[in-house]
C-alpha cells in the first residue's frame, strides 16, 4: 500500500514544470494586469464582458481544431464551416421559413458531414490533411457563394439575438456561459473517456496506438467531425450577434483560431495539448486585440502583432525541451 | 604513467582517456573511467544499457564535452575546451551508429559522399566519386550495387555503406556503435572480416555491442562499465563468458534460461496453410496452452509479417486461422485483442510505445474497457491501481506511473510493452524480437517472464534472430526461409546446426 502511495504520488517537478505547462496562464495573468493598469478603459465591466464574450466565440472554434491537431492533423476548411452555417442558417430561416430550430439542427448537420468528409479524405483516403480541407474549403466556400450569391442575408427573428448577445441573470454574456458549459464537457471527455484518450494515443503514436486496438480511423474522423460542429456553434453565434447570414464572417478567423490553439501549449505534431490551455489562449489573443483597439492602433499593425506573437509562440514551444 | 604505460607496448596508443566524468545535471554518467585504444586493436567496449558506453563514445567523438579528465589523441594531449565533432573528425576518429543515418532515397554513392562531392567546374564529378568508393568497397573486399536508393538494399548491405562512408575521411580510429545489433549471423561474420582488414591497416576499432559472443569472436581487448564506472580491462583472451557477464551485471548467472514448460494444454492456436504474397506461404503451426513455439528465419523470411498476420495487421489471401479449434476471420489488431491475442512489436519505440505517454497511460491503454464506470468514464484510480500491480509483478524500475516511458531504458520500456498485455490476461503472446537492443540483465528478466507466461497456461509465439534464445526457451521451432516453411525442430533435433542448415536454405531430407 505504501508503496503504491510512493508510487502513483504525482511529482510536479516542482515550480519549473508547472512554469512550462502553464505559461500561458502565467503570461495572461501578467497580461491582464498590465492592461488594467495603464488603461482604464480596459478595465471597466463592461469592456470585460466584451472581451469575454468575443472570445468565447472564437474559443469554441478553437476547440474543435485543437481535436484535429492533437492527433496531428490540420483542419484549413473551419473558415468555410463558419460561412457556410452562417449563410445557411439565414437562407433557411429567412427565405424558406424554416423554424429556427430545424434549421440549427441542419447547420450542424451539415456541418458534421464536412467533417466526415475531411476525415474520411485524411484517415481513408489518406490524404494529407492539409490539401484534403483546403480543398474542401474552396469547394464549400463556392456552394455557398453559389446559394447567396455572395449577398448577406438578413432579417433573422430578433429573438435569436439572444444566442449571441443575450445575458444571463443579467450579467453574464450566455456566449460565455456557452463556452464554458462545452468546454468542461469537453474536458471531461479528454480526460474521463475512452475515446478522449484515444485522441492523444492516435496523435501521440498513432501506429503504436492502432497495435493496442484503438480504432484509429474513428478517433481520427471523429477530430474532423467534433471541429465542423464546433466551428458551426461558433458560427452560429457569430450570426447571432448580427442578425444576419454573412459569407465573409469566418474569412480571418483561421489565423487566429491556429494561434489560439498553439498559445494554449498544443503540439502541433500531435499528441499534446490541453482543453483549458485552449480557452485561456482564447482571451489571451482576445485581450490583446481588444487592448489595441482601445489604443486606436490599426487593423494592419493589429495583423503584425499577431504573426509576431504567432512566431514567438512556435519559436518557444520548437526549442524547449520537455519532460 | 610511465609503469603501467611500458608494460603493456612500445607503441603509442591511438587513444587515451584518462579519469573521465561526465555529469549532466543530477546525474553522474560517466566517473572517472579510463581506456587505451592501440593501433590495429578490436577494443571491445561492455556494458548495460545505461552504462555509459555510448556517454564514452559521445565524449570520444567530442558530441559530448567531459566535465573533467584528460584526453589524448596519436599521444597527443587535446584541449577539452573547445574540443567538437569537427576537430574528431580532423583528427580521424570516425562513428558508425546503429541507427541508420542514411538517406532512402539516394543512391549509395550519393550517400557516401554527401557533404563530400568533389566538383569539377561546379559540377560533381561522379565518374571519379563512383571510382573512390569501388577503391574503398575493394578494400573491404565487399559488393554493394551503388546505383540504387538505399532502401532497396539489404539491411547487411546498407550498413556496409554506412562503414564506407565512414571510412571516406581514412580514419585512425573507428568507432561501431551496435553495428550488428539489427544484423543476422551471416552478415555478422562479414562485418567481422571487415574489422580484420582493419585491423591489419593499423587501424583502431572501439566495438561497443550487446552480443557477448561476438566479442569472443572479434576482438582482442575489452573494457567493463557498470553504472558510469569503470570495472575493468583487460584482454579478451585472459577472460571467459561467465567471468564478462558477472563484471556487466555485478553479479554472477547461474542458469541462463528457466526451465522449458512440459506441461502442455489443448491447442489454443492453429494456422492452416496460411499464404500473404510477397510475405510467405502455405504456412501451417499449432501452438498449444502452456507452449513457446520459435519462429528463426533470416530477415526477409517473413516472420514479423506472419506473426502480424496472425494479429490481423497483416493481409492474407488464403488459408485458415483456428481459435480454439473454431475458425477465425481476423481484420485488425482490434478483433485479434478482442479474441485474446497480445503483440510485442519488433521496434518497441516506433510500434510498441507511446513516447509521450507516461507508464500508467501506456500500461493501460488497450485495456481502457476494463475499467469503465457507468459506461463511458475512465475510473483514473483503478486504472493505476492495476498498472502499479501488473508493473511491479513485472519488476520494473520506476520512481513513479506518472514518469513518461521515453527515458525508462530499453529493457524496462520493453516490460511495459509486455505488462500491456499482461493486464488484458491474454491467452495468446505474439512476441517478436522481445530481446532486441536490451542489455543482458533486462534480457534474463524477460526470459523469466516468457517461462512464467507458459507456466501459466498461456500460449506463446516467439521470433528471435539468436539461435541460442529460441534453443533455450521453445518447446518447438518452426524454420522459415525466404517465406516458407523449412522446417520443424523439437527435442533432439532443436540444434544450432540443424537450424542453421533451414535457415539458409539447405534442406537435409534431400
Amino acid at each position: 500500500m505504501s508503496e503504491y502511495k510512493l508510487k502513483s504520488k504525482r511529482y510536479g517537478g516542482g515550480f519549473r514544470a508547472f512554469f512550462f505547462d502553464w505559461m500561458i496562464l502565467i503570461l495572461f495573468v501578467a497580461l491582464v494586469i498590465i492592461c488594467c493598469v495603464s488603461n482604464a478603459q480596459f478595465r471597466t465591466m463592461n469592456n470585460i464582458m466584451n472581451v469575454l464574450r468575443q472570445a468565447s466565440f472564437i474559443s469554441i472554434i478553437a476547440m474543435g481544431e485543437f481535436f484535429v491537431i492533437l492527433t496531428g492533423q490540420m483542419d484549413m476548411s473551419i473558415t468555410s464551416t463558419i460561412g457556410m452555417t452562417s449563410i445557411f442558417f439565414a437562407g433557411f430561416v429567412v427565405n424558406n421559413g424554416m423554424p429556427m430550430g430545424i434549421a440549427l439542427v441542419l447547420v450542424l448537420l451539415m456541418s458534421a458531414v464536412v467533417g466526415l468528409i475531411n476525415g474520411v479524405l485524411t484517415v481513408y483516403g489518406k490524404m494529407p490533411s492539409f490539401i484534403a480541407t483546403l480543398v474542401v474549403m474552396n469547394v464549400l466556400k463556392g456552394l455557398y457563394y453559389i446559394y447567396s450569391r455572395g449577398l448577406p442575408i438578413s432579417g433573422l427573428p430578433s429573438s435569436f439575438n439572444y444566442l449571441g448577445a443575450g445575458y444571463v441573470f443579467n450579467i453574464v454574456p450566455f456566449p460565455v456561459v456557452m463556452m464554458l458549459v462545452i468546454a468542461v464537457i469537453l474536458w471531461a471527455m479528454t480526460k474521463y473517456t475512452a475515446v478522449g484518450r484515444a485522441f492523444y494515443a492516435v496523435g501521440g503514436n498513432a501506429e503504436a496506438s492502432r497495435l493496442s486496438g484503438i480504432n484509429t480511423r474513428f478517433v481520427g474522423i471523429l477530430a474532423f467531425v467534433l471541429c465542423g460542429v464546433l466551428s458551426s456553434v461558433g458560427a452560429l453565434g457569430l450570426t447571432a450577434r448580427s442578425l444576419s447570414g454573412n459569407v465573409s464572417i469566418g474569412e480571418e478567423l483561421l489565423f487566429d483560431v491556429m494561434t489560439i490553439v498553439v498559445l494554449g501549449g498544443t503540439s502541433l505534431t500531435g499528441g499534446r495539448g490541453k482543453i483549458f490551455g485552449v480557452v485561456i489562449g482564447a482571451l489571451f489573443l482576445q485581450v490583446i486585440s481588444n487592448y489595441m483597439v482601445l489604443m486606436s492602433i490599426n487593423t494592419y499593425w493589429q495583423w503584425v502583432v499577431k504573426g509576431i506573437i504567432l512566431v514567438a509562440v512556435v519559436l518557444i514551444d520548437s526549442n524547449t525541451k520537455k519532460d | 604513467m610511465q609503469g603501467a604505460q611500458a608494460a603493456r607496448s612500445q607503441a603509442t596508443p591511438l587513444l587515451e582517456v584518462r579519469g573521465c566524468t561526465m555529469e549532466f545535471p543530477g546525474v553522474k554518467a560517466l566517473d572517472n573511467v579510463s581506456f587505451t585504444l592501440m593501433p590495429g586493436e578490436c577494443h571491445a567496449l561492455v556494458g548495460e544499457n545505461g552504462a555509459g558506453k555510448s556517454t564514452l563514445s559521445k565524449c570520444i567523438i567530442g558530441e559530448n564535452r567531459m566535465t573533467a579528465g584528460e584526453l589524448y589523441i596519436d599521444g597527443q594531449s587535446v584541449k577539452l575546451q573547445g574540443y567538437s565533432i569537427r576537430e574528431s573528425q580532423e583528427r580521424k576518429i570516425a562513428i558508425v551508429h546503429q541507427e541508420f543515418q542514411l538517406m532512402a532515397d539516394m543512391s549509395g554513392l550519393e550517400n557516401i559522399f554527401v557533404g563530400h562531392y568533389q566538383t569539377r567546374g561546379g559540377f560533381i564529378n561522379w565518374k571519379k566519386l563512383e571510382k573512390h568508393a569501388r577503391k574503398l568497397l575493394d578494400f573491404l573486399q565487399c559488393d554493394v550495387d551503388l546505383s540504387v536508393p538505399v532502401k532497396n538494399l539489404r539491411t547487411a548491405e546498407q550498413q556496409i555503406i554506412q562503414l564506407t562512408k565512414a571510412l571516406l575521411n581514412e580514419p585512425k580510429v573507428l568507432i561501431l556503435d551496435e553495428l550488428t545489433a539489427v544484423l543476422q549471423e551471416k552478415d555478422i561474420q562479414n562485418i567481422f572480416r571487415i574489422i580484420g582488414i582493419l585491423k591489419e591497416r593499423g587501424i583502431g576499432v572501439i566495438y561497443i555491442s550487446h552480443r557477448l559472443d561476438e566479442v569472443f569472436s572479434c576482438c582482442d581487448s575489452y573494457t567493463v562499465l557498470c553504472d558510469g564506472r569503470h570495472v575493468g580491462s583487460g584482454r579478451v583472451c585472459d577472460i571467459d563468458k561467465a567471468q564478462l557477464i558477472k563484471m556487466i551485471i555485478g553479479r554472477e548467472l547461474t542458469n541462463v534460461y528457466p526451465p522449458i514448460n512440459e506441461n502442455l494444454g489443448e491447442v489454443v492456436l492453429e494456422l492452416q496453410h496460411l499464404t500473404a504474397p510477397k510475405a510467405f506461404t502455405d504456412i501451417s503451426l499449432t501452438v498449444r496452452a502452456g507452449e513457446v513455439v520459435g519462429l528463426a528465419g533470416l530477415l526477409g523470411a517473413g516472420k514479423t509479417e506472419l506473426v502480424n498476420a496472425i494479429f490481423g495487421n497483416h493481409k492474407i489471401v488464403s488459408g485458415k486461422v483456428l481459435l480454439h479449434g473454431q475458425e477465425v476471420h481476423i481484420h485488425s489488431p482490434r478483433q485479434a485483442i478482442r479474441m485474446g491475442m497480445g503483440i510485442v512489436p519488433d521496434e518497441r519505440r516506433r510500434l510498441g510505445l507511446n513516447m509521450l505517454f507516461d507508464i500508467k497511460d501506456n500500461t493501460t491503454l488497450p485495456n481502457l474497457d476494463q475499467f469503465r464506470r457507468l459506461g463511458i468514464f475512465q475510473d483514473l484510480e483503478a486504472e493505476a491501481r492495476a498498472a502499479f500491480d501488473v508493473n511491479e509483478k513485472m519488476n520494473l524500475k520506476y520512481y513513479s506511473l506518472w514518469q513518461t516511458v521515453k527515458k525508462l531504458s530499453g529493457g524496462n520500456q520493453q516490460k511495459v510493452v509486455i505488462a500491456k498485455w499482461m493486464l488484458r490476461d491474454c491467452d495468446i503472446f505474439l512476441l517478436d524480437e522481445p530481446t532486441r537492443g536490451i542489455d543482458i540483465g533486462a534480457k534474463f528478466e524477460i526470459y523469466t517472464l516468457i517461462h512464467q507466461l507458459a507456466e501459466a497456461g498461456k500460449a506463446v509465439i516467439l521470433v528471435s534472430p539468436e539461435m541460442e534464445e529460441l534453443i533455450g526457451l521453445c518447446n518447438r521451432i518452426y524454420i522459415l526461409f525466404e517465406g516458407k516453411l523449412m522446417d520443424h525442430v523439437e527435442g533432439e533435433r532443436k540444434t544450432q546446426e540443424v537450424i542453421i542448415n533451414s535457415l539458409l536454405g539447405v534442406n537435409e531430407h534431400e
